[in-house]
């Protein structure tokens, strides 16, 4: 059957309704443009909090002395070979930061806080929120600095700045307290507070000959590729005998389920649009095919076959959905660079960066995304206009043209 | 001889289900038509005259008897070969609801032919001949619906036979026109039969119809009670 004469039809036969077939692409336009731009945001949202969960001292695969969850004190340490370096192609690793972590108490003149004090060498911490954070002074020079660096909100609680003195007390190796006093070099910021309350920076050296043993106790590994974890994941746990290797997942569960949910969420949201459309879709076709029962039947009685004419209407769902779906994605995509760097939500924020979230919604559209979009309107725009062609050409041609 | 015979109906009958009470639109109808014929049925509104034409031209099936179309009998075939036959076999005039209301004259004259594949160029090189000998080449490019009602009824004629199908079927194809415009277009159902041989068979009621055609068969309740053809023989 000339495939050439059906779209003639089919197009003819849109362009008789204008306003009618109008309205329902913009209808189509609408939908799909809004899926687009939602699912940017929640692909941005996941993204974000899958970095912030990765750069919370995680890093996508983290080791750490056996038995150091349950009570993350000093004596659950590893040795670090002088030279080690993750066995593992450059090219799919960020970099890996080996730290000593400890429980401690802060003090200033004007307060006292309970905190995670952190040895790190900065060099390393390209690879997490410290090394990416913004300061006020300076950052910390290298593994052997003895001085802090503390986050702005602490800071604000200590009623303390740039400069002055902070004395923290924990527990070295031998079980025994010490305390020490230590400079501020800077105070840094992060986006939301809940970390710059918790953490507490200073060389990791000086750290080692506080607690007084050259030990580590947490080694974070980032990479470059999110699905290449399993795999570097299995060959560090054959390395690391003895020792807990465990991913960022396991390691923030929250975030992680948030991340599954997040995929699951572009589908809820996809089908809920859909599902609205395709009523108006169905009902549409439904409308124009009815109405013109008597020339549908009139040309099968001239010998056009059943199934052009079942064609005929999936040409004409299917052109009405084809334009819909690249108008509805080309607005989408425009609404997105409007957005640009994103919707500032910090007015509405609190409490957000609980989840791991920042106070700004970053449209990331994925071409995946959009493809999915696109090719699920389409089988649902051909799916939808199965019904109303089935029910016309249900319809014997005498029966059609008595009518 | 048998050959030139185009439409043969043996003991043709049909029986409708009307709220289960069975209408007997055709009993048992003897019918043969030969090639070149023009055949007015005529008979009382509701005396099986569609009934009959719809059965010859494969839109309906006869519960009892045989119908045989250009030596193929109809009994034996799917819709889908019943679909093809009209295609290609056939030209039909319908009372209204000829024409595709988005398509030109022009376009709805090439559309049949279009549905049997033949190419472009000849194509509207047949339906513009067509138009041309119909006297109707200036409503070429317009729309059904810009058109009256006799000249939607003349563009269904050429589309019918531009086709050169063996058999045309018009039933009551003037059944919405004036007394005048019936006139003109049964002069143009004449004109074809004598200069282009078509062969044409019409069902109506009405009286000046029967008058244009060499043979009138008469049906009541269903069955002949008259041929001119067979007074003749
Ligand atoms: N689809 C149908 N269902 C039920 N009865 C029908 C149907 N078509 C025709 N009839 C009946 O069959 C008889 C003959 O109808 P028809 O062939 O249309 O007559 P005519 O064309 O001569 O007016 C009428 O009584 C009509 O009511
Ligand atoms: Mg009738």
């Amino acid at each position: 059957m000339p495939l050439k004469l059906l779209l003639q039809l089919s197009t003819r036969n849109i362009l008789r309704h204008k306003r009618r077939n109008g309205l329902l692409l913009a209808a189509i336009i609408v939908a799909v443009g809004a899926v687009t731009v939602s699912n940017s945001l929640i692909r941005g949202m996941q993204y974000d909090m899958a970095d912030a969960a990765v750069s919370n001292l995680t890093g996508h695969v983290k080791i750490l002395a056996e038995g150091y969850r349950d009570d993350p004190n000093i004596d659950k340490n590893f040795v670090l070979a002088e030279n080690w370096q993750p066995d593992v192609a450059a090219e799919e690793l960020v970099g890996w930061a080996a730290r000593v972590r400890v429980p401690a108490v802060i003090m200033s003149e004007r307060g006292t806080r309970g905190i995670q004090f952190v040895g790190i060498d900065p060099d390393q911490e390209d690879i997490s929120f410290i090394g990416q954070a913004a300061y006020d002074g300076e950052r910390l020079t290298d593994g052997s600095d003895g001085r802090v660096v503390i986050g702005r909100a602490l800071a604000e609680q200590l009623e303390t700045t740039v400069g002055r003195r902070l004395v923290i007390i924990t527990q070295g190796a031998d079980g025994l307290n010490r305390e020490a006093g230590f400079r501020i070099a800077g105070l840094y910021d992060t986006d939301g507070t809940s970390l710059e309350k918790i953490f507490v920076f200073t060389g990791v050296n000086t750290l080692q000959k506080m607690v007084g043993a050259d030990v580590f106790t947490e080694l974070s590994i980032r990479l470059v590729r999110e699905p290449f974890l399993f795999q570097f994941k299995t060959s560090m746990i054959e390395f690391f005998t003895g020792l807990e290797v465990l991913d960022w997942r396991e390691l923030e569960p929250q975030a992680a389920a948030m991340f599954v949910f997040a995929d699951a969420a572009i589908f809820i949201w996809f089908f809920i649009m859909m599902g609205a459309l395709i009523f108006g879709l169905v009902n549409t076709l439904i409308t124009s095919v009815m109405e013109r029962v008597r020339e549908l039947g009139m040309l099968r009685a001239v010998g056009m076959r059943p199934k052009s004419v079942i064609v005929q209407v999936v040409l004409e769902s299917s052109i009405l959905m084809f334009i819909g779906v690249a108008c509805g994605l080309i607005a989408g995509w425009l609404f997105i660079l409007w957005l640009g760097e994103g919707i500032d939500l910090s007015r509405f924020a609190e409490g957000m960066d609980a989840f791991g979230m920042r106070t700004t919604m970053r449209p990331i559209p994925l071409a995946g995304d959009m493809l999915l979009v696109a090719g699920l309107s389409l089988l649902f725009g051909v799916l939808a206009s199965l019904y109303p062609a089935w029910r016309v050409v249900k319809i014997k041609p005498l029966e059609a043209l008595r009518r | 001889m048998s050959s030139d015979i185009v439409v043969s109906c043996k003991g043709v009958s049909r029986t409708y289900q009307e709220e289960s009470v069975p209408v007997h639109a055709l009993r048992g109808v003897d019918f043969e038509f030969a090639r070149g014929e023009f055949v007015s049925i005529a008979g009382p509104s509701g005396s099986g005259k569609s009934t009959l034409l719809n059965v010859i031209g494969g839109l309906d099936r006869p519960d009892a008897g045989t119908i045989t179309v250009d030596g193929v009998e109809l009994n034996g075939l799917n819709e889908t070969e019943l679909s093809d036959l009209r295609l290609h076999k056939m030209g039909f005039v319908f009372q209204s609801y000829n024409l595709i209301p988005v398509l030109s004259a022009l376009e709805n004259v090439e559309f049949i032919m279009q549905l049997q594949g033949v190419g472009p160029a000849e194509r509207a090189e047949r339906a513009m001949s067509m138009l041309d000998s119909l006297d109707i080449v200036d409503l070429a490019d317009r729309r059904p619906g810009d058109m009256s009602g006799g000249q939607q009824q003349r563009v269904a004629i050429a589309r019918s036979i531009v086709t050169n199908p063996v058999l045309l079927l018009a039933d009551e194809p003037s059944a919405n026109l004036d007394s005048a415009t019936t006139e003109d277009l049964l002069q143009l159902l004449r004109r074809l039969n004598e200069e282009r041989g078509v062969s044409i068979l019409t069902a109506t009621h009405d009286p000046i119809v029967m008058s244009y055609a060499q043979r009138q068969v008469n049906l009541r309740d269903g069955a002949i009670v008259e041929d001119s053809a067979a007074k003749v023989a």
